[in-house]
């Protein structure tokens, strides 16, 4: 049995930058752990000796030269920055501080 | 001439007889889109503008086509259905975009689906479902169900779908169309909204087996900007079409049949399969032991891969963004995601976070990339014997809008589906019927499996079917 509880959901929307209410944190605790308890069912297959799945028709190591190419070589850097919600003339996308003061 | 019922083929012909002039098709369409759109909210934007790149001379050149939301249109908007991408314009053209493009191909709009393609009835589109041509109380399907209710309500003659676990067939089969997903690698994926990067292909989804292969013919093929996508050379699709089946060998796995599956689906689809025995198949029985623990490995998978790819709506780049009314960074990231993202996403990002999280990779991600292993080896050991695979293509008629409201309940509407993404083969569903469900008929979809890049000969029984049933 896999069991979810409400402080597993705070942990796991922290790691994965989502915000949870109260009321979401009771669902999600419950259909995180119908969903966990479905898929524990693998746990009756042995994989003893498996090679787990890469690429699904086998292609490996695939390498192109670090280029400009194809639909990127006619667009222009600008309009790409133009679609942050800010940025400044010298095409730098601004963000919040990322150090913040103690307090 | 009635528009709603043009295929590719017809549509050629009286564009190339000169009964109507590209333009003057595509404002016939535009007219249909506007008049019917609005109930069944198949476009969640409408292109209406006549814009063709290059006289081609091409099969599809003037040929109204539909572009599910999640690919992109260089200058349109592209939302993939999610608050998060309301306003985003596409800076580019996604492959098989600039593909069609250069065929001479006129885009009429951009469908709707499920948020980021998740889900398999488009009620988890933030923009509202799309109803059921056949029955407005019903679902579409989705993912794709935009693009199965426009190419099925005769609003565009072909369209694009993407398809990650079914979100092609199942829309096709619940709306009564043709949708082929392609072989792994078979189309670029560059330019789509990844979903799960492991199992995401494109493909077509058109009124006839035949506008399926030619649509294939012009997105297939490598792109040096989807790594995943194959190096083999395109053949024509179109070739193994009108070709006998005698003598072809149809594998039934018997698993399809089992506990789940609506009794009327089934009496259609066995009533498809003895078609097909009549044409001169051989049919037998097998085994896909697997069946069981492929929806399993998938809502681990596919979790997973959302987890990391939906990282990048964080407000700081592009879309949606609480920048200007979030007080410190970790706040734009946190307030953009609960303002742009769906139930569902979210669902499956905090899913996919807790099984790739510190101490239970192994446990569940190893463990169903190993699982998913021994799938394709069912796969392989019977095309080892058989040509294709066939059965239903999903266990009921479309339900009811707010019928499956339980995520879990919703995910096992993918049980006949997933497996296929899973090990990448080709599939398609091509309407096999109908079923009487409160006085209206609502179509059923038989769905024929072939091994990797054997898209020939799944078109071939396909279309072998459809001229004969």
């Amino acid at each position: 049995m896999s069991n979810i509880d409400q402080k597993d959901v705070e942990h796991i929307a922290g790691l994965a930058r989502i915000k949870v209410n109260t009321k979401e944190k009771e669902n999600l605790a419950k259909n995180l752990s119908d969903i966990l308890n479905y898929v524990d069912k693998l746990k009756e297959v042995d994989t003893e000796g498996v090679e787990p799945i890469a690429h699904i028709t086998g292609l490996e190591d695939v390498l192109r030269k670090d280029e400009i190419v194809g639909v990127f070589s006619e667009i222009e850097p600008e309009s790409l920055v133009e679609q942050a919600p800010s940025s400044d003339k010298d095409n730098y996308v601004k963000v919040k501080s990322v150090f913040e003061d103690k307090k | 001439m009635d528009i709603k019922k043009l295929t590719i083929k017809s549509a050629r012909e009286t564009l190339d007889k000169k009964e109507i002039t590209g333009k003057e098709l595509h404002g016939e369409f535009l007219k249909l889109i506007k008049k019917e759109n609005s109930k069944l909210n198949a476009f969640l934007s409408i292109h209406e503008d006549y814009k063709k790149v290059v006289d081609t001379g091409d099969i599809l050149e003037d040929i109204p086509a539909a572009i599910k939301d999640n690919m992109l249109i260089a200058g349109s908007k592209c939302t993939a259905a999610s608050k998060i991408l309301e306003n985003y314009i596409a800076p580019y053209d996604a492959t098989v975009v600039s593909k069609l493009k250069k065929s001479g191909a006129v885009f009429m709009g951009k469908t709707n689906l499920d948020e980021f393609a998740m889900g398999s009835t488009t009620e988890n589109s933030a923009f509202g479902p799309t109803l059921n041509p056949h029955d407005h109380k019903r679902v579409a399907g989705g993912s794709s169900g935009g693009s199965a209710a426009a190419v099925a309500a005769g609003l565009a003659v072909y369209a694009l779908g993407s398809d990650t676990g079914g979100s092609i067939r199942n829309p096709a089969s619940f709306s009564g169309v043709v949708g082929l997903k392609p072989t792994y690698g078979v189309v670029s994926r560059h330019g789509l909204i990844a979903m799960a990067s492991s199992l995401d292909q494109i493909g077509p989804i058109t009124k006839n087996v035949e506008d399926a292969a030619i649509v294939l013919n012009k997105i297939a093929g490598h792109d040096p900007l989807d790594s995943t996508s194959s190096p083999r050379a395109v053949p024509d699709y179109t070739a193994s079409l009108g070709k006998s089946i005698e003598g072809l060998r149809v594998a039934v796995p018997k698993e399809f049949f089992g506990e789940g599956l609506d009794p009327d689906i089934n009496n259609t689809v066995q009533k498809a399969i003895s078609r097909l025995e009549s044409l001169g198949a051989h049919v037998d029985q097998v085994s896909l032991p697997m069946t069981d623990y492929a929806l399993a490995v998938y809502y681990i998978i596919v979790p997973s891969e959302i987890s990391a790819n939906m990282a990048r709506y964080d407000g700081i780049r592009y879309g949606r963004s609480a920048h200007n009314k979030s007080k410190s960074l970790l706040d734009v990231y946190l307030d953009s995601r609960a303002e742009g993202l769906g139930e569902e996403v979210r669902r499956r990002i905090m899913l996919g976070t807790y099984v790739l999280s510190a101490g239970y990779y192994d446990a569940y991600y190893l463990k169903a990339q190993k699982v998913r292993a021994l799938i394709k080896r069912d796969f392989d050991k019977i095309f080892e014997k058989f040509d294709v695979i066939v059965g239903p293509t999903v266990p009921t008629v479309a339900p009811k809008l707010g019928e499956l409201d339980d995520p879990l309940a919703a995910y096992l509407a993918d049980i006949y589906t997933v497996q296929i993404n899973l090990a990448g083969v080709p599939a398609i569903s091509v309407p096999c019927g109908e079923v009487d469900m409160d006085g209206s008929k609502m179509p059923v979809g038989m769905q024929i499996i072939g091994k990797h890049f054997d898209e020939e000969k799944v078109l071939q029984v396909a279309h072998a079917y459809e001229q004969n049933k």
